[in-house]
């Protein structure tokens, strides 16, 4: 008897220290395929499937490494890669229960990477974006399984949040905005009316404030962006965003060929913004990369005259510099030791399998296979183009 | 309506004592008592009210006839003009006192208060866990009878549903089916000279099953506000439970009530097994004294205090209290209310109602008033029987 408890008491001990080890860093650990299990009752998982254009909330358990956060919530997630058969989530681990955190997180994206037929576009982006310098949501892979079913790869991505800002930035009091796409937004003067700012950048912080608080800055940047002086405009302007972090975070993006980003195709695209709180000065962060490595010569100053605020600001000859400076810093940082090479290809050796027993997705093995062909090929041929442009440029 | 209703209480006020209701009588084998009630209550709160009507508000217009058919047959028949609904409309077979029979719309045989009439509370307002979790009124057929020297009374019934309290006015939220009750009282010292003669202590149960979906008994403030959603699946067997007990020594008046219900959960966890059933349960005590002697020329005046809580939640084990409609552990709610009254008969017509509440929610965020945990509510009640 004696024996038992100690043996169920030591048990619990090691459990417990199990558990209290494991960190976001565990989860996020890029060289490991993770494993997450759901469970959603399954009239909840008929529902999600059928109303995957909704972002109705379903209750559910999540469990990685043994661990299991009851009662969270989960809905369907994304825009364009919306899917019943492969739903992209997001988990929400305080949605019913108060301040509920998973290793510490109140929220977990499940990334169903639908457009990308390599799978590692939106990850690799991040690294590289980490790589630069510039804050990035972290990001690893998963099977995962929802019932017991295998649902396919997923990429488990960081939530962008206050406790992520707190960790990339050291602050994670100020204000959050997830930029949303409506109708092509180029940073043209929306008006007065904060109706119009509150459409495309949605307050994930600080949201019971009121509208003056949270978007005068947001509606007097866009102001000041299509004001006729020049003699005043990056002076003004830099009142209301960081414009040398600005330069720098649409150079990454340009040498990565993002086609759905700030100078997205369509307009403005898969970003935050960040304001402190002692200040009007706003920041990037980025959001959801899976349609970078576009072509390997995609021009370098692509769709700039599109965008009101990007196009006046290259006008100005330290940032037009500083733009080439963080294009050629990024073709380096890119090639030195075949960085972006490597990190593509043990990354496909990671997912390979569970990507070839993945039923759920849209895209056939031969076209994984020559998705990872074309980012190699990418990653090879990149940093060349992008420093021969620089350098005519200059 | 209100100028009708403000005559019809001065005409009766003015009436002489001894006046008796209308009845129309047939020999031994048929007499008809027409009956009317009409009452007005005024409400001030500083929480949310669930009907937003704070002022006068002609509450009830209800009319009807009672009476016998021959030497054995009961009947009663009363509708409700403001709602155009039927309430108790039934025949009742009384041959053996032991053993009669009751058929057609009448209170489920459950709850001490919930089967009292209206006219007779102590109280504006029942207590929430005879009007929120005690059946009410249903279609069926019940036995009735007393026993054992009329010691013990009993009833026992089937009903269409469980109870018109448990039933959703316009959602698809569900209640009960086909529901067995059963409801048992005993005055052990009825026919000693004790002063517990006129204790009376009881008991009852009734089951029933649920359909899938959320269910329709929901939390409520004396006012009516929600303090909790009850937006939990629901599936199995409804069962609920209860006791109570009244004394009435000389001018006073003591009672008390408990009521549980429990709400199976089959298959509604996350990996399709069952939960801990939702449960609502709560208790009061209540006592009232009269000041006044029966005869008094002023009416009957009588003070009234009462104790109650409800609480909606769970018995489950598996992990925090959530408000997911999965959990195992709910993150339910609890009322605990003061009421102080006052209740004055200036005659057998008419009745004045004065009640003062102290509400108390545990979790006010979910509750009338988010920035209020407690809150105060006075409700004056006008009523005029006939």
């Amino acid at each position: 008897m004696r024996n038992t408890i100690l043996l169920i008491a030591t048990l619990l001990l090691v459990g417990a220290s199990v558990a209290d080890a494991q960190s976001p860093d565990d989860l996020f650990d890029s060289r490991t395929l993770q494993e997450v299990r759901l469970y959603i009752h399954s009239s909840d998982l008929a529902q999600l499937r059928e109303r995957y254009l909704e972002d109705t909330y379903y209750p559910a358990d999540f469990e990685w490494r043994g661990i299991r956060a009851r009662n969270i919530g989960v809905r369907v997630r994304g825009l364009a890669t919306r899917s019943p058969i492969k739903p992209g989530l997001r988990i929400d681990f305080d949605r019913y229960v108060a301040q509920q955190t998973f290793l510490g997180m109140s929220a977990l994206v499940l990334d169903n990477a639908l457009k990308d037929p390599s799978m590692i576009r939106e990850r690799t982006s991040m690294a590289f974006i980490k790589r630069m310098g510039q804050p990035a949501p972290r990001e690893s892979f998963a099977r995962v399984f929802i019932n017991g079913s295998y649902e396919g790869v997923y990429a488990l991505v960081e939530v962008v949040d206050a406790r992520f800002l707190a960790q990339a930035l050291g602050d994670g009091l100020g204000y959050l905005f997830e930029h949303k796409y409506v109708n092509g937004f180029h940073a043209e003067d929306l008006g007065d009316d904060y109706e119009a700012y509150k459409l495309r950048f949605a307050a994930a912080t600080h949201r019971l404030e009121g509208d003056y608080t949270l978007y005068a800055p947001i509606r007097e940047l866009f102001r000041e962006v299509n004001q006729p002086v020049d003699g005043v405009w990056r002076e003004r302007v830099g009142w209301f965003i960081d414009l040398n972090q600005l330069v720098t975070y649409v150079a990454i993006e340009t040498f990565l060929a993002e086609f759905d980003g700030f100078l997205g195709g369509s307009g403005m695209a898969n970003f935050y913004l960040y304001r402190p709180v002692a200040t009007n000065v706003h920041r990037l962060i980025a959001w959801d990369r899976d349609t970078t490595f576009q072509e390997i010569e995609a021009p370098i100053f692509a769709r700039v005259d599109e965008n009101a605020l990007f196009q006046r600001a290259l006008m100005f000859p330290d940032l037009r510099r500083l733009f080439l400076d963080v294009l050629d810093q990024c073709a380096r940082a890119a090639a030195q030791d075949r960085w972006l090479e490597a990190e593509i290809w043990w990354t496909h050796q990671l997912i390979r399998d569970a990507v070839g027993q993945d039923t759920t997705r849209m895209f056939s093995n031969e076209e994984y296979e020559g998705a990872i062909g074309h980012l190699l090929a990418f990653a090879q041929g990149r940093p060349a183009f992008v420093a021969g442009e620089v350098a005519k440029a200059r | 309506m209100r100028a009708i209703f403000l005559l019809a209480v001065v005409l009766a006020s003015a009436a002489p004592a001894a006046a008796q209701y209308p009845s129309i009588k047939a020999g031994d084998w048929l007499r008809v008592d027409f009956r009317a009630r009409f009452q007005g209550d005024v409400r001030r709160s500083e929480a949310l009210i669930a009907e937003d009507d704070s002022s006068l508000d002609i509450a009830r217009r209800r009319v009807g006839i009672e009476g016998r058919l021959g030497r054995a047959l009961d009947y009663q028949v009363e509708y409700e003009l403001g709602l155009n609904e039927w309430r108790d409309v039934y025949i009742d077979y009384r041959q053996l006192k032991a053993l009669q029979l009751k058929a057609g719309i009448f209170k489920v045989p459950f709850g001490l208060e919930e089967n009292t009439s209206s006219t007779k509370l102590d109280f504006i307002y029942r207590a929430r866990i005879s009007s929120r979790l005690a059946p009410g009124r249903d279609r069926g057929v019940s036995v009735h009878g007393r026993v054992l020297k009329n010691i013990v009374t009993y009833e026992t019934g089937i009903f269409r549903h469980d109870g018109d309290n448990a039933q959703p006015s316009a959602s698809a939220r569900v209640f009960g089916g086909p529901t067995i009750a059963l409801r048992a009282t005993a005055e052990p010292f009825r026919d000693s000279t004790s002063k517990f003669k006129s204790l009376q202590v009881g008991g009852a149960v009734a089951f029933a099953n649920l359909p899938l979906g959320f269910p329709a008994v929901r939390a409520r403030t004396v006012f009516g506000a929600s303090f909790y959603n009850s937006d939990v699946w629901v599936q199995g067997r409804r069962q609920r439970s209860g006791l109570e007990a009244r004394w009435r020594p000389g001018r006073w008046s003591l009672q008390s009530e408990y009521i549980r219900v429990s709400d199976e959960r089959r298959g509604q966890s996350v990996e399709n097994g069952d939960l801990s059933p939702l449960v609502a349960h709560g208790w009061y005590l209540s006592a009232t004294r009269a000041l006044t002697g029966k005869r008094s020329r002023f009416g009957v005046v009588e003070v009234a205090s009462r104790y109650e809580t409800l609480r909606f939640g769970s018995n489950g084990l598996a992990g925090e209290p959530s408000t997911s409609a999965r959990a195992d552990v709910v993150a339910g709610n609890t009322d605990r209310a003061v009421t102080l009254g006052v209740n004055w008969h200036l005659n057998k017509w008419i009745k004045v109602q004065m009640n003062l509440v102290r509400e108390d929610i545990e979790r006010p965020s979910i509750g009338p008033s988010p920035d209020q945990a407690a809150f105060w509510s006075r409700v004056f009640r006008l009523q005029l029987t006939m």
